[in-house]
């Protein structure tokens, strides 16, 4: 044990690292993970689970409910990282919805959507599996006890060609979540460990994942610039895994050093719409022990979300279902529009932060009138205005002096984005044709809030085959005893995810990996 | 104070005077902690516990006689007066109805850390507000 005592702080610090692999060579890359005949086992079981999200929890569901001992292991006090807060939408293709409405769906739409907002870049046999088990996945969710809104119409999420995504009776993927947690807490010799933090991969001498490092009583802190090199909290314990170990430690938005590296517009203090939870660290030790990296730098980055609240909060639904259609965004320095405010997420995100290089503190205003807000988020208007997220104003020269915007120049805007749609026709590209003439109504009042990109999905991460096995990159075949599931995997959803698609990956992989193990 | 920590606190007197008993067994008799207003400062607590002139051995069961050594209570320690988790989310199930009862989340259930919200000695922090920042003004008041 006196080796893995030595933190990999210190072991960067003295290049003992270094050394190591140096002296073992290129062939031996996961001489960086501890190995078994150097530890003692404190306990055992056939599968360990790394997270207890939707990919965790319905791997170890799957796992057990096959007769396995199970234990997941969760840094966290709280049991579901992103997964608890997610908003609870489920792209279901093929769904016994659609049917019922006479929405005509298919394996091949699905994939041809998102291929579309994956700019081609996706690994499509991944997303053949996804599409051809989305209802598996959505049915075994209901058995392990979860509830949905069924029997309306499907919601159509942007970007599908058709409505395809149902929607959790709560609306929040805590409504998955929890009944999972239950069905498999109830499930013989399955346990879930909170605050206990995944470590490291135990090997065997053929670097077969055996096993894992973990410290139990860990407290994450969010003070720390970051958790994962900074904590020394825990104490140290080692678990064996006799069938494998399942990855499912979802993705890294909130990692400060790990999200900059990979695009370096993304500035340290920048907040995420994600847990606090959500950093790189478990990903990053699967990388070391020779999983392939896939598509790492494609960070899905929310345009709609509000510099003045922490978190996803209220902005992206006022701005996504609301200002950003009818409505228009600013410059705020000069008052003019610089985007397709319905544009991709990346080209939003991107003309943001080209603003905000310059000056970091011009968050860029929208702006629109009440024909703006879709009907389902009304009630949230009164939420966002009795928060300070957005305001009201009678005029536009209200609006400018309290915004801090040139009013002329501002007024010339709205005058200019209202012709375009009158004809037809917008100067950034906005799809105006299809909205009959409905524009921002002089009339008033006006409604506005200020707009920051925030992390929110890491498209990328490390590879699996379509069994969730994960792949070598020292030999380009399956790492023996390791599976991944969730956004800690990379690939299925190329440049840019769909809305909604996150619930049906992470469930249809956590799935497969739990039958595969 | 509820049926729990009473019995705990008897068991403590129990084991002490059994230890007397048998005398020798122990390394050495706990002495009484005088709280200075030093220690105080140090280790403030909660006004509605200092209201019960609370001990640091109340909540420190069993763990000596040396505040500085004392360690974390867990929700074991919290429990044995609060009863249970489900306890206190019975306590604030009016706040169900708009989803916002903090024992018995919408997205946790009655299932998190007391010391996820709730600090003893430093103040507390109201785990909600990572997400729902403004909005928990609308539905709570500061978390005690
Ligand atoms: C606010 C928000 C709303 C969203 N809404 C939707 C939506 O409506 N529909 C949709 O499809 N997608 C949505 N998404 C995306 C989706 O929720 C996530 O992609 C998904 O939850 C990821 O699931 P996962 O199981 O891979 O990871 P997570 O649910 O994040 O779980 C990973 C867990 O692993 C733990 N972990 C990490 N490292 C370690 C370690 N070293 N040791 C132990 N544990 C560790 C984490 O603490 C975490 O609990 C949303 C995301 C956010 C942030």
């Amino acid at each position: 044990m006196k080796k893995e005592a030595l933190s990999r702080r210190d072991a960067l610090k003295f290049g003992a690292l270094g050394a190591g692999l140096a002296v073992f060579g290129a062939s031996n890359a996961f001489a960086a993970a501890p190995l078994e005949k150097d530890v003692k086992f404190d306990e055992e079981y056939d599968v360990i689970v790394i997270g207890t999200g939707f990919a965790g929890l319905a791997a170890a569901a799957k796992a057990a409910q096959r007769g396995n001992t199970v234990l997941i292991v969760e840094k966290m006090g709280r049991i579901g990282g992103n997964s608890a807060i997610n908003g609870g939408a489920f792209a279901v293709p093929n769904n016994p919805d659609q049917k019922k409405h006479g929405i005509e769906d298919s394996a091949e739409r699905f994939i041809a959507d998102s291929l579309k907002a994956g700019l081609g870049i996706n690994h499509v046999e991944l997303l053949e599996v996804i599409a051809a088990r989305a209802i598996d996945a959505f049915e075994f969710s209901r058995e392990c006890g979860a509830e949905y809104k069924l029997g309306d119409k499907p919601s159509w999420f942007g970007g599908h060609s058709v409505p395809r995504t149902l929607v959790t009776s709560d609306m929040t993927g805590a409504g998955i979540i929890k009944p999972m947690t239950e069905f498999v807490e109830k499930l013989p010799r399955c346990k879930i460990y909170r605050r206990t933090k995944f470590d490291d991969f135990v090997l065997d001498a053929g670097g077969r994942v055996v096993g894992i490092m973990a410290r139990t009583n860990y407290r994450f802190d969010s003070k720390l610039f970051s958790d994962d090199l900074e904590n020394t909290t825990g104490e140290k314990k080692v678990y064996k895994a006799k069938k494998g170990v399942v990855l499912a430690s979802g993705g890294f938005s909130a990692d400060r050093i790990y999200r900059k590296l990979q695009n370096p517009q993304i500035p340290d203090n920048s907040d995420t719409t994600n847990h606090a939870g959500a950093t790189a660290g478990a990903m990053l030790k699967a990388f070391q022990i020779g999983a392939f990296p896939v598509q790492v730098d494609w960070i899905q980055e929310g345009p709609w979300a509000s510099p003045d609240e922490r978190g996803f909060g209220v902005g992206p639904q006022l701005n996504q279902q609301g200002l950003f259609k009818y409505g228009i965004v600013v410059d705020v320095r000069n008052g003019k529009r610089f985007m397709n405010e319905l544009a991709d997420r990346k080209t939003r995100a991107d003309a943001q932060y080209k603003i905000l290089k310059e000056a970091p503190e011009a968050f860029p205003v929208a702006l629109g009138t009440y024909n703006t807000f879709d009907k389902q988020i009304l009630p949230l208007v009164e939420k966002g205005l009795a928060t300070g997220v957005m305001k009201k104003y009678n005029t536009l020269d209200e609006l400018a002096a309290d915004r801090k915007i040139p009013v002329a120049a501002l007024k010339e805007s709205v005058a200019k984005f209202n012709e375009g749609v009158k004809k037809g026709v917008d100067e950034f590209g906005k799809p105006v044709a299809s909205f009959n003439g409905e524009c921002i109504d002089m009339k008033g009042p006006f409604y506005s809030t200020r707009t920051a990109p925030k992390p929110h999905h890491t498209m990328g991460g490390v590879k699996i085959n379509t069994k969730a096995q994960v792949i070598s990159a020292l030999t380009n075949k399956p790492i023996p005893g390791l599976f991944a599931a969730g956004e800690v995997t990379g690939g299925t959803h190329g440049a840019s995810r769909l809305g909604s698609c996150a619930v049906t990956d992470c469930l249809t992989f956590g799935m497969i990996a739990g039958e595969n193990i | 104070m509820s049926g729990g920590k009473t019995l705990a606190i008897a068991g403590v007197f129990l084991v002490l005077g059994v230890m007397s008993l048998i005398g020798g067994e122990s390394d050495s008799p706990l002495k009484p902690i005088v709280i200075t207003p030093e220690l105080k400062e140090e280790f403030p607590l909660k006004s509605h516990h200092a209201k019960l002139s609370f001990e640091c051995t109340f909540c420190h069961v069993g763990q000596g006689d040396d505040p500085k050594e004392f360690t974390y209570i867990g929700d074991e320690g919290c429990l044995s007066c609060h009863q249970s988790k489900e306890h206190m989310a019975e306590r604030l199930a009016f706040m169900d109805k708009l989803h916002v009862n903090p024992h018995n989340s919408i997205h946790d259930g009655p299932t998190l850390y007391c010391d996820e919200c709730h600090n003893e000695h430093k103040p507390s922090t109201n785990m909600c507000t990572e997400c729902h920042e403004h909005d928990i003004d609308l539905w709570m008041r500061p978390t005690p």
